[in-house]
């Protein structure tokens, strides 16, 4: 019954202090919030912090929010607007770091394969296959790659990722031909 | 179609962003022309790879996380504190009142400045303790009294007195 309300009617609840309504909103969206957030950042343990932080912001603004877009819309554009501050906060704290996501990625493995079984060497595999795909990532411009992210795993339309970065369309098809240039490029030599 | 005008849209045409026209003119092409054939080819292949990418999954325990952070309290830290106040003040008025307390305090300095004794040869009607607001603004006159640009003035008046 839950899944059948929709989210901009839970929002309207939350505004009225429904916490039963925040914590469905939650629990539905806080996966692809923060996957976002991952693919974008590279970081795990940020990636949690600012999806906490993401949902703070929703509930703060529960009484201001006006469903005038899609709720996903606009919890995607807080996110990517909070993605985008972090970068530069780390570029000033010199946080990032190349291999980072690599890093950060052994317990990815782990916790996300914990009911399968595979050899140690697909495991090893996957990871560095992993670790490419996310170096290639990480080398793109932050709008390339947030337009890229929010296409290739979160399925939004041009129109939508235009809404969420704050561009036209035209210049969301524009990142997303460089960005696409610019990996198969660098994943040339990926199978090798 | 062209070639070129097929290559310049097969990224749309990749992600379905095309018109129905345009989509269909572009299967077309794709099915006779191996150059481009190859080209999205390509294209799939890189799109493909990107789904190895691995997941992150939220914990169990996130929403009480959420919760928790919504109740402690938040830093108040001097941006977000000026932030406020720049929201309540409208720029117009905060200027106004900026430009007040330039003037004030530069008036101040101003009769400050005049009352210090500055060239201790010259005599120095300003240090007087009766000075008034309007006699210490004449620190900011081309040749205030007790500098010597007002000497030297003196003297060229005093040459002049003579020669007559």
């Amino acid at each position: 019954m839950d899944n059948q309300i929709p989210s901009e009617e839970l929002m309207a609840r939350v505004a009225k202090g429904d916490n039963d309504a925040f914590e469905i909103l939650v629990n539905r969206h806080q996966t692809s919030v923060l996957s976002l957030i991952y693919r974008f950042i590279g970081d795990r343990t940020r990636a949690k912090d600012l999806a906490q932080e993401v949902f703070l912001r929703v509930w703060q603004a529960a009484r201001s929010y006006k469903p005038q877009a899609k709720f996903t819309t606009w919890i995607y554009r807080i996110t990517a607007n909070l993605c985008l501050n972090e970068l530069k906060s780390s570029r000033r704290k010199k946080w990032l770091q190349f291999l980072r996501f690599g890093d950060n990625l052994e317990n990815t493995v782990e916790e996300t394969l914990v009911d399968d079984t595979p050899s140690p060497e697909d495991l090893l595999l996957a990871k560095e296959r992993s670790r490419q795909i996310a170096n290639a990532l990480q080398s793109l411009p932050e709008n390339q790659r947030m337009a890229l992210i929010l296409k290739r795993y979160d399925g939004l339309s041009y129109q939508e990722i235009a809404k969420v970065i704050g561009c036209s369309v035209s210049a969301v098809e524009s990142l997303l031909v460089r960005a696409k240039r610019s990996l198969q490029e660098k994943l040339k030599n990926y199978e090798k | 179609m062209k070639c070129s005008k097929v290559q310049k849209n097969l990224s749309a045409y990749q992600d379905g962003e095309l018109k129905p026209g345009e989509r269909d003119k572009v299967t077309m092409h794709l099915q006779d022309c191996q150059v481009c054939c190859k080209q999205y080819a390509e294209l799939d292949r890189v799109w493909q790879t990107l789904g190895e990418l691995q997941e992150i999954h939220p914990n169990p325990w996130f929403y009480r996380q959420v919760v928790r952070k919504i109740k402690e309290p938040r830093e108040q830290g001097l941006l977000p504190a000026l932030q406020h106040v720049f929201r309540l003040f409208r720029a117009p008025v905060a200027v106004s009142i900026i430009l007040i307390i330039g003037l004030v305090a530069g008036s101040y300095l101003g009769s400050l400045l005049a009352r210090c004794d500055l060239f201790p040869f010259q005599n120095n009607p300003l240090s007087d303790s009766g000075g008034t607001f309007f006699t210490s603004m004449r620190v900011f006159d081309p040749a205030p009294p007790g500098t010597l640009a007002e000497g030297y003035f003196r003297m060229v008046s005093y040459k002049e007195n003579d020669s007559r």
